[in-house]
């Protein structure tokens, strides 16, 4: 299993939460700790299968200065 | 009631009598077929999106929809939609299932700044709100049925709270405390990041306790008071209290009580939150998919720690849909978006008689205004840039005479159709603009769009010899199409 947002191995993974109804687990959530996509494994594949999402819709952990700051930490 | 306060129908002072918290308004909607509640079980996505996407669709009269088969989580409930029609709206301001928008902007108008806080304290002991308490092993998964809103969106989101602040540097100043909807995003069991805008409110704090290096302590509520959700969205000044402006608005008692972490919340809320920033630490959010209808990008935003979390017994998650138009955020926010933008026109031009600025949080806004020679409409259109909400937002104004009811956009096009010149068109260039405009050639800057659809007046010396018919129209009138639609109902059910 990878992110399937940005790629990341399973070690960088984290399960979040099991949808349980009695003994049977209906969903998992999980979150990555890399990009902080979160998905549930019973969603569409277009949200959840990396090929399927739209090439915009993907992140790139490796150069998080892609990304603007919200609100720049004063401690910098 | 005292006499500083707004002077309501018997019909509003009943409901505002008998709302206190989400729960009665939703029994008030229900009880006018205004709530359903979902019959069958539904994953968490899609089915939760498509079925609030489809009840969205009818803006006058689509219901609130409350889940509570929800698949993988057993016993909890959501609801989606509570302010998502006008009917809904008119419920809660007094008015009939199916009242005309106009009707409701001038009933809107009436409560306008009115000025005495309506406050109520309850004990937190005696609180509904606090009936439970989590302050270890927190997982807000398991307290909330989250669910991915739009199918990109970059998680699960918390988007209708209402959240308090205090002033870092005066966090004793009950006026200096902030209510606010800011979107967050879950990103751990009991972590959460939210997005300020950074010259509102929150952004000023997070800034403060950053720089000093002392804590910032949030309340999140959800699950609210039904004027909460609507009047926190009104900009006040940063030393008016929403509390006190949303229990003026809706005429009845708030009713307060104290957070664990020392905000004041409201007694009735499904749930509160208590969290407190991460000072300087920062976490990827986004994109969500804003009200625009598109989707916002990633950044970098503000972390939150959850430190305890109260909430009624059988707790209702309520959420909203935003997205595309139109949806639940129109009608939320719609109204109270029209009603600074006229009572700040209506100081230097009594002539205004209504605004439409509900589309877009008024990126297109449509002013109706008594024209008194060639070219006043104009004017008006220049002033109602100059508002506070006009500034960033009114990026298309459409100017409508005063026989024109701009809420009817049949008559709108009319005006446009029988009133306009292409040279009564003016375009403002490289103007400044809400970052959030999708059309934008540079985030933050835009072109502004006057379209005169007023009629002509002397000096002009074309069109004078139109004359206008003059169908019925009046409280006659209105009553007459109720009748109708009253008469189509019993021969359907025939
Ligand atoms: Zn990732």
């Amino acid at each position: 299993m990878s992110c399937p947002r940005c790629r990341s191995s399973e070690e960088h993974l984290r399960t979040e939460y099991q949808g349980r109804e009695g003994d049977e687990i209906i969903w998992t959530v999980y979150y990555c700790k890399r990009c902080s996509f979160t998905w549930r494994d019973s969603e569409p594949a277009e949200s959840i299968e990396h090929g399927k999402r739209e090439a915009s819709f993907r992140a790139d952990p490796d150069h998080p200065e892609k990304y603007k700051q919200n609100i720049p930490p004063a401690a910098e | 009631m005292d006499a500083q306060t707004v002077d309501l129908s018997i019909e509003a002072r009943d409901v505002a009598g008998r709302i206190h918290d989400l729960r009665d308004y939703l029994d008030l909607l229900a009880g006018h077929g205004q709530c359903i509640t979902w019959p069958e079980a539904v994953m968490p996505e899609p089915d939760i999106r498509k079925i609030v996407v489809a009840a969205s669709r009818d803006a006058m009269m689509g219901p609130a929809i409350l889940f509570d088969k929800i698949r993988g989580y057993p016993g909890k409930r959501l609801v989606v939609g509570v302010h998502g029609s006008f009917s809904n709206i008119a419920l809660l301001l007094g008015h009939q299932k199916g009242a005309g928008i106009k009707e409701l902007f001038y009933e809107i108008i009436g409560r306008w700044r009115s000025d005495y806080p309506l406050i109520e304290r309850v004990k937190p002991e005696d609180a509904a709100v606090n009936e439970n308490r989590v302050e270890s092993g927190i997982n807000l998964y398991n307290l909330l049925p989250l669910y991915r809103i739009n199918d990109m969106d970059g998680g699960f989101y918390i988007a209708k709270a209402n959240i308090v602040s205090r002033d870092p540097r005066d966090p004793d100043d009950f006026d200096k405390q902030n209510v606010g909807i800011y979107r967050i995003q879950v990103q751990g069991p009991d972590r959460f990041t939210l997005l300020s805008v950074p010259s509102h409110d929150m952004a000023r704090q997070i800034r403060m306790a950053e720089e000093d290096d002392v804590p910032l302590k949030i309340a999140v509520m959800i699950g609210n008071h039904p004027a909460m959700a609507m009047f926190a969205a009104t900009p006040v000044n940063y030393d008016e209290s929403e509390f006190a402006y949303a229990s003026q608005m809706m005429g009845s008692p708030i009713q307060l009580t104290t957070s664990g972490n020392g905000m004041d919340v409201l007694a009735g809320s499904e749930m509160v939150i208590e969290a407190q920033l991460m000072n300087n630490q920062r976490c990827l959010e986004g994109p969500f998919g804003e009200f625009p209808g598109s989707y916002s990008g990633i950044r970098h935003v503000p972390l939150f720690e959850v430190t305890a979390v109260s909430h009624r017994t059988d707790p209702i998650f309520e959420s909203i849909y935003i997205g595309k138009g139109w949806t639940e955020h129109d009608t939320l926010i719609g109204l109270n978006t029209c009603a600074p933008i006229y009572s700040q026109l209506k100081e230097n031009f009594p002539e205004v008689v209504a605004v439409n600025a509900l589309y877009q949080h008024g990126l297109t806004g449509i002013i109706s205004v008594k024209n008194r020679f060639a070219g006043f409409a104009k004017s008006v259109a220049m002033r109602a840039l100059g508002t506070p909400h006009g500034l960033m937002y009114l990026k298309n104004l459409i100017m409508v005479d005063d026989d024109v009811d701009p809420f009817d956009l049949n008559q709108v096009m009319w005006a446009l159709s029988t009133r306009t010149r292409a040279s009564d068109i003016i375009v403002i260039p490289n103007m400044p603009m809400v970052l959030i405009d999708p059309a934008a050639e540079i985030p933050g800057k835009g072109h502004r769009l006057i379209i005169d659809a007023t009629s002509f007046m002397p000096p002009d010396p074309i069109g004078g010899d139109a004359k206008i018919v003059s169908p019925p129209s009046g409280d006659e009138i209105d009553d007459l199409a109720k009748y109708v639609q009253r008469l189509q109902r019993e021969a359907e059910n025939k």
